[in-house]
């Protein structure tokens, strides 16, 4: 895959997509919406002729301190085999408790019983699919008092100890940062080397207590102060695949497909600048 | 001393749906906004998400109430039922059942009936389309044969049978259907619910094809089936139900 942005693949887009096959540089699925044998499903094993894909999953609960659900995760497993990704990806997260799943992603305590858990499951994912895969840093709304890392410290680790490749959502780090009172500049400082991807949304501005606090709801055009992150993040790390992620008040697909032309854009311009200054 | 992971994870997880435990909000960060505040957006993002993944499931249901009552019947479910796994698609097996005994529903009788109409289309649509028995499949089997033989149904097949006339219900109830009203005394329903190849849909069946295909589903022979049938329909005919059925591609394959 060259360092070029891709679309989410929605299901209201689905039938232009295979009928008027615009040119981006992959399709992203979520891998909970493909599971079963519907239309839909069949549709992308169509689409695989003409598009890369990644493979994005929301529900396998890395941050689980009970391992890992063995039934999703054979799930996810044969999708893989059967769409063979160039990326697969889920969040430093968890959402599985006791055999029942809630459906969010829910924040960890960054200390070393955590990294223990997350550096077991990830071991566990990249063991069954056979391939590395790249866990994506989360919004979050809240910290815990008893975090002994930071995110990035703990993201550095799970990548060091486990050889996972990390997935840097751009929206997210601003939202976190926002919400957490804590400083962007911490996520520059990532192995870059373990960088595979960056993810680009937009968000938005709710009300927690009279104060604002930043959701990030994928509902809206990536912000100018993420845009401006970006090619921070671009000529510090350098040129990666990117997505385009729009979940909620999908508009047309056109708007996506802008989207990800400004994000060639920015991509070429940092990456020029960081040529330059290497 | 601090909650251990999995104590914290069950701490958060209760806390979502409704139950307050101090250790958990001792371990988070408040500060201009306070810790609760910032539990609480998480607590509202999954109530909300999975209302609205029910929607999508029950989206003849949500038509019926309307959303804000939607909302309110589906949270009260949620916070009783969170998903057993992460593919929200297959969450709420359990719904038509809970609607059946929510009391702010009671003057719609119909409801959990509508309920297990888009439960079974919501199966069908993510049930394999696999090739289907057609007419030629049988020309090898010897007439004398087929009394003994069963038929197994297609994947996401299903049978439904209602006291109300849940197909009209369902068709009046539709994006762009005409203000007809429909009379809950016209009678029954019993639908055969199926994956066609781009969607799912349903058909109406007489009462006897309905009682053959339950028959059959149940792995009674095609004989056996047909005697069920006429037993409760008595203009049931065994040769134009079978050939309508074979029609209609509600058959996997015969044993």
């Amino acid at each position: 895959m060259s360092p070029a942005a891709g679309i989410g693949l929605r299901a209201p887009h689905l039938a232009e997509i295979a009928r008027e096959k615009p040119a981006t540089a992959f399709l992203e699925i979520h891998a909970e919406n493909y599971l079963s044998p519907t239309p839909a499903a069949e549709a992308i094993e169509r689409l695989r002729a003409d598009y890369t894909f990644s493979v994005h999953a929301v529900g396998l609960s890395l941050g689980s301190a009970a391992g890992i659900d063995e039934v999703h995760l054979g799930r996810v497993a044969d999708l893989v085999r059967r769409l063979q990704p160039a990326y697969v990806s889920d969040h430093l997260s968890w959402s599985v408790i006791g055999g029942r799943y809630v459906n969010d992603l829910l924040p960890l305590p960054y200390t070393e019983e955590a990294l223990d858990v997350v550096v077991r499951n990830v071991q566990r994912l990249q063991d069954r699919l056979g391939r590395q895969v790249s866990i994506e840093n989360p919004s979050c709304y809240l910290g815990f008092t008893h975090s002994t890392m930071s995110e990035p410290e703990f993201l550095s680790e799970v990548a060091r100890r486990s050889g996972c490749g990390l997935l840097l959502d751009v929206n997210n780090i601003h939202v976190t940062a926002r919400n957490l009172r804590l400083d962007v500049r911490d996520w520059l400082t990532l192995p870059a080397d373990a960088v595979t991807q960056y993810h680009l949304a937009g968000h938005t501005v709710n009300d927690a207590d009279g104060e604002p606090i930043l959701i990030d709801d994928h509902g809206s055009r990536v912000t100018d102060a993420v845009w401006t992150l970006f090619q921070e993040v671009v000529r510090r790390i350098g040129q990666r695949p990117t997505l385009i992620e729009w979940d909620t008040d999908l508009p047309a697909l056109s708007v996506l497909l802008d989207e990800a032309q400004r994000a060639d854009r920015a991509l070429l311009a940092a990456g020029d600048h960081a040529a330059r200054a290497a | 001393m601090p909650l251990a992971l999995p104590e914290l994870q069950a701490a958060l997880a209760g806390h979502v749906v409704g139950q307050e435990h101090a250790e958990l909000l001792a371990s988070v960060v408040g500060d201009s906004i306070p810790a609760a505040a910032r539990l609480r957006i998480y607590r509202n993002h999954v109530l909300r998400s999975l209302e609205t993944a029910l929607a999508a499931t029950f989206p003849t249901v949500q038509a019926l109430v309307g959303d804000e009552f939607f909302r309110g019947m589906a949270r009260s479910f949620v916070a009783s039922d969170l998903p057993l796994q992460p593919v929200l698609s297959e969450y709420g097996a359990g719904f038509a059942r809970f609607v059946e005994g929510y009391a702010p529903a009671g003057g719609l009788p119909y409801l959990a009936d509508i309920a297990r109409l888009d439960w079974a289309l919501n199966v069908a649509f993510h049930s394999p389309a696999t090739p289907r028995l057609a007419s030629g499949d049988l020309a090898s089997i010897p007439v004398e044969q087929l009394p003994a033989k069963s038929v197994s149904l297609a994947p996401g097949a299903a049978v439904l049978r209602s006291r109300y006339p849940i197909d009209r219900i369902w068709a009046a109830a539709q994006p762009r259907a005409s203000s007809e009203t429909v009379d809950l005394e016209a009678g029954g329903a019993r639908l055969l619910v199926l994956r066609r190849p781009e969607d799912a849909g349903f058909v109406p069946l007489g009462d006897g094809e309905a009682g053959f295909l339950e028959a059959l589903a149940a792995g009674r022979t095609l004989e056996e089936a047909a005697e069920l049938a006429l037993a409760t329909d008595a203009v049931f005919e065994l040769s134009p139900a079978f050939a309508r059925l074979l029609h209609l591609q509600v058959f996997a394959a015969v044993q």
